[in-house]
């Protein structure tokens, strides 16, 4: 399921690449795409208009409820994030962390080496045009560029360069988006090719499907997945051929609060997870929680300061008997927008 | 001593005559199956107690850093919340805004609807 946990593994609108603040993006996420459509819809008639149905989520953003309750983006050191608007469309964004990163090791014990850098970025967001970039230290470059190129046709292009060959990676989507079904088409390096189709077949019911080629590992496969959202909670699950199957459900109890949950299942290396998380979104912070069948509890907390500054806390524990044991913990700031 | 002597003397293989009195009732003491087996017991349930304690003490460990993990932040934040809260009213019902929902709100139209009427009805 390359391309699928691919996506599933990273969160499509990334909080840091976005210079809006954390607590914002999240309520505005966190939160079912058009409630008042299906209220509308609910409240006026019983009768389903089948020829009128909405537009579903795309599909790779089809599990960002939970998501975003049980994959806060936890970190170990210091991190510190400034963001400068030049003025409103263009912005500069300064960071620096200091921490220690995790090596992947063959032996089962955890490598971590200190490491520092330094991030500059700038973004230029316009309403039909958003480009991105973020240069580090180390001479890594990522860049993305989302154009309208017409309403319903988006072009986004993904693009990570380094310095270390065969470790750059690119990426061309485009996005159709109809009246109640989104498709897209997908270009990689690498001879990746990529399609996904997701169609809504009742108000609150969606289907999709996606097949990709990864054209160098000479390997495809195909996915299915179903959402069903109503304003009160949303439940998706994912089959593909590689193996994985994934189900996931987010209830939102109140304004504030949410509790998602989620079971993987990879048929390939026998693995069986399953993990609950709350979600509280406060006046002055939003609280991630989550707790892990691997043993793995881990939480995240954004506290706003003052207007424009806030504060992040993460922590992460995980403990197995007589295996992998790991204590991080982190604090950075934000600052700006 | 001659009294527990002859106890002791009762005992199967007890008997013995050419020791001293007292080290032939330590060895039938350490000897008899009853005291065997009561030393067993003992290091059997010291054992246990042992692992029972320590495995108590392990998961006391993990609920107690789960729950400064999960539990503790949620706790401060609401209670943070919660005087947030109770400020913004004691300032909203020092401003003398009426608080929405209220008989007080009424009260004002109602007066102003009453003149009103009395016009009409003159």
């Amino acid at each position: 399921m390359g391309s699928s946990v691919s996506h599933a593994g990273a969160p499509p609108p990334s909080p840091a690449a976005a210079p809006t603040p954390p607590i914002p993006v999240g309520l505005a996420a966190a939160l079912p795409p058009n409630p008042e459509v299906q209220g509308d819809a609910k409240g006026v008639s019983e009768k389903v208009d089948w020829l009128n149905l909405p537009c579903p989520v795309a599909f790779e953003e089809i599990q960002r409820e939970a998501l975003m309750s049980l994959k806060p983006e936890l970190f170990e050191g210091l991190r510190f994030d400034f963001t400068k608007g030049i003025n409103q469309t263009f912005a500069l964004s300064h960071s620096v962390f200091m921490g220690s990163m995790e090596v992947p090791s063959q032996s089962s014990d955890i490598i971590k080496v200190p490491t520092a850098h330094y991030e500059f970025g700038a973004n230029f967001l316009d309403p039909k045009m958003m480009l991105i970039g973020r240069i580090l230290t180390d001479g890594r470059l990522n860049a993305r560029v989302k154009c309208d190129l017409t309403d319903n046709l988006t072009l986004k292009i993904n693009a990570q360069l380094t310095n270390e060959p065969h470790f750059s990676q690119g990426m061309f989507n485009f996005d159709y988006k109809g009246q109640d079904f989104r498709s897209q088409f997908q270009i990689g390096n690498n001879a990746f090719y990529g399609a996904n189709y997701i169609q809504s077949v009742s108000p609150r019911l969606s289907l999709g499907s996606e097949v990709f080629w990864l054209g160098h590992q000479r390997k495809s496969g195909i996915g299915f997945a179903a959402r069903y959202n109503t304003d009160k909670m949303v439940t998706t699950g994912q089959v593909a051929s590689t193996g994985i199957v994934a189900l996931s459900y987010v209830q939102k109890v109140s304004e504030k609060v949410s509790l998602a949950s989620e079971f993987m299942y990879n048929h390939m290396t026998r693995d069986v997870t399953s993990s609950f998380g709350y979600d509280y979104i406060l006046r002055q912070c939003r609280l991630r929680g989550k707790l892990d069948s691997n043993g793995v509890v881990a939480a995240f907390l954004e506290e706003r300061l003052n207007m424009g500054v806030n504060l992040l806390l993460s922590a992460e524990v995980r403990r197995i008997d007589h295996s992998k044991k790991d204590y991080k913990f982190g604090f950075g700031m934000t600052v700006g927008e | 001593m001659s009294s527990s002597q002859g106890r002791r003397g009762s005992l199967p293989g007890a008997g013995r005559s050419g020791d001293g009195v007292l080290a032939r009732v330590s060895s039938s003491i350490s000897n008899s199956p009853v005291v065997y087996r009561g030393r067993r017991a003992a290091s059997d349930a010291a054992t246990v107690a042992k692992k029972l304690l320590w495995s108590t003490g392990r998961a006391a460990w993990i609920a107690g850093t789960t729950f400064l993990v999960l539990v503790v932040p949620l706790i401060i934040e609401m209670d943070r919340e919660q005087q947030m809260n109770e400020l913004e009213m004691q300032q909203a019902s020092l401003l003398g805004a009426p608080p929405p929902s209220s008989v007080v709100g009424a009260v004002p139209s109602k007066r102003s609807i009453c003149p009103l009427s009395a016009a009409v009805s003159r």
